[in-house]
């Protein structure tokens, strides 16, 4: 693998991350990023549920991406989505069955999260594998990046904790229901969305 | 004949993905949902024991009884003596968001209510999911096994079998007392005609 390759594969991976992260810029999958994020842990575990989706799933399309018909990808993307999410829900029932139990039905919902089937259109389906990898792990890390920020603070001022450890204790200072509900989570994500706006217009 | 082959030549890799798709999910299936049931017994034998912790053993006495429309098991708790405690069974419904799955413990006769836990729900956080605190579900401890009724404020009479609804979220209140007013009758029903209970 040359220079300019390893540069391009470098560049598709830290453009997930930051500059078309797929939460913050391309505002996908908006679903989990609301509804998982009260807490850093199911936050964690929804996000490695979606790095295996996606790296499987891109994965699977870039190998047969030269075979696909245009006007069955889109059934063909879908089919395989929705096996790895299967696969991924039964592992989670076995080996984790709080987190599934927390996750509910958000877990079934990642075969319908636009981030999946976007990279599997906008990627996977005209790049080789290689691409197609760095593509699912740099999106991967963005969206784990996204959620784990949002759930922090949700966690943190709806409940005073980290990851279920204490951080904010000692009587002073009262819990936020509020950032545990829906009306929260769009709350922070607002401002969130706000300051990123702010920090890249500054960059530029 | 060129129809056939038209069809095949579009379709050949979605009817392959698909093969494909479905015997890895069936092999992913054989080989974790003998540990995800399991998960799922030793769940509710934690919660029966919870509910009757003097019993020793739990013994299924009804494989896959019909009970308001739904299939379950129902258990005897025996105790170290061999004597039965009570039954226990897990009974469904539906809430504001999704299913409701609730283990049942009753008494020996059926005639009162031993207390129930939550084995699955997907109740709105901060409103319906507080089912599971301990105030709500005691109501049900010691209750008789007739038809509860659902007050929405004031003192509940437990002598009238009155449970006090859950502020802000009366559909998931109502639905953990109708799982018990549709379950309840059925399952003296079902003891009497098996003579676990007597008349």
């Amino acid at each position: 693998m040359n220079d300019t390759t390893e540069l391009n594969l470098g560049r598709t991976f830290t453009t997930g991350i930051w500059e078309q992260n797929p939460v913050f810029r391309l505002l996908l999958g908006m679903c989990p990023t609301l509804a998982v994020t009260s807490a850093v842990k199911p936050a964690l575990t929804m996000s490695l549920c979606v790095t295996f989706v996606l790296l499987c799933s891109n994965i699977s399309v870039s190998l047969m991406r030269n075979l696909l018909k245009p006007h069955l990808r889109i059934l063909m993307f879908t089919l395989m989505i929705a096996t790895f999410v299967t696969i991924a829900d039964l592992f989670l029932k076995a080996y984790a069955p709080d987190m599934s139990k927390a996750l509910g039905p958000y877990v079934a919902l990642i075969i319908v999260n636009c981030i999946i089937i976007g990279r599997a259109e906008a990627c996977a389906s005209k790049s080789n594998l290689f691409v197609s990898i760095t593509d699912a792990l740099g999106m991967s890390v963005g969206f784990t990046f996204a959620l784990c920020i949002l759930a922090s603070v949700r966690e943190l001022l709806g409940a005073g904790t980290i990851f279920g450890y204490p951080v904010l204790s000692g009587g002073w200072f009262t819990p936020w229901l509020a950032m545990s509900l829906p009306g929260g989570a769009f709350l922070t994500l607002g401002l969130l969305l706000g300051l990123i706006n702010v920090i890249t217009k500054r960059n530029k | 004949m060129r129809s056939i082959k038209h069809f095949i030549e579009q379709s050949w890799l979605l009817i392959t993905a698909a093969f494909s798709c479905g015997l890895l999910l069936a092999l992913t299936n054989a080989a974790l949902g003998p540990r995800i049931q399991r998960i799922e017994i030793g769940e509710m034998y934690d919660m029966m024991k919870r509910l009757m912790p003097q019993a020793n053993e739990f013994e299924k006495v009804i494989p896959q009884a019909e009970i308001a429309g739904n299939i379950t098991d129902v258990y005897a708790a025996i105790d170290k003596e061999k004597q039965v405690l009570g039954f226990s069974f897990v009974g469904t419904g539906y809430g504001f968001a999704d299913q409701i799955k609730l283990v049942i413990a009753v008494n020996t006769d059926c005639s009162k209510l031993l207390g129930f836990d939550i084995l699955y729900s997907n109740e709105t956080p901060g409103f319906g999911s507080r089912m599971t605190e301990d105030w709500f579900r005691q109501q049900f401890v010691d209750a008789p096994a007739g038809t509860l009724e659902l007050i929405k404020s004031g003192q509940p009479d437990k002598e009238k079998d009155q449970i006090l609804a859950l502020s802000g979220a009366t559909v998931t209140s109502t639905a953990v007392v109708n799982i018990f007013n549709n379950h309840i009758g059925m399952l003296r029903e079902l003891l009497k005609e098996k003579g676990f209970i007597k008349d």
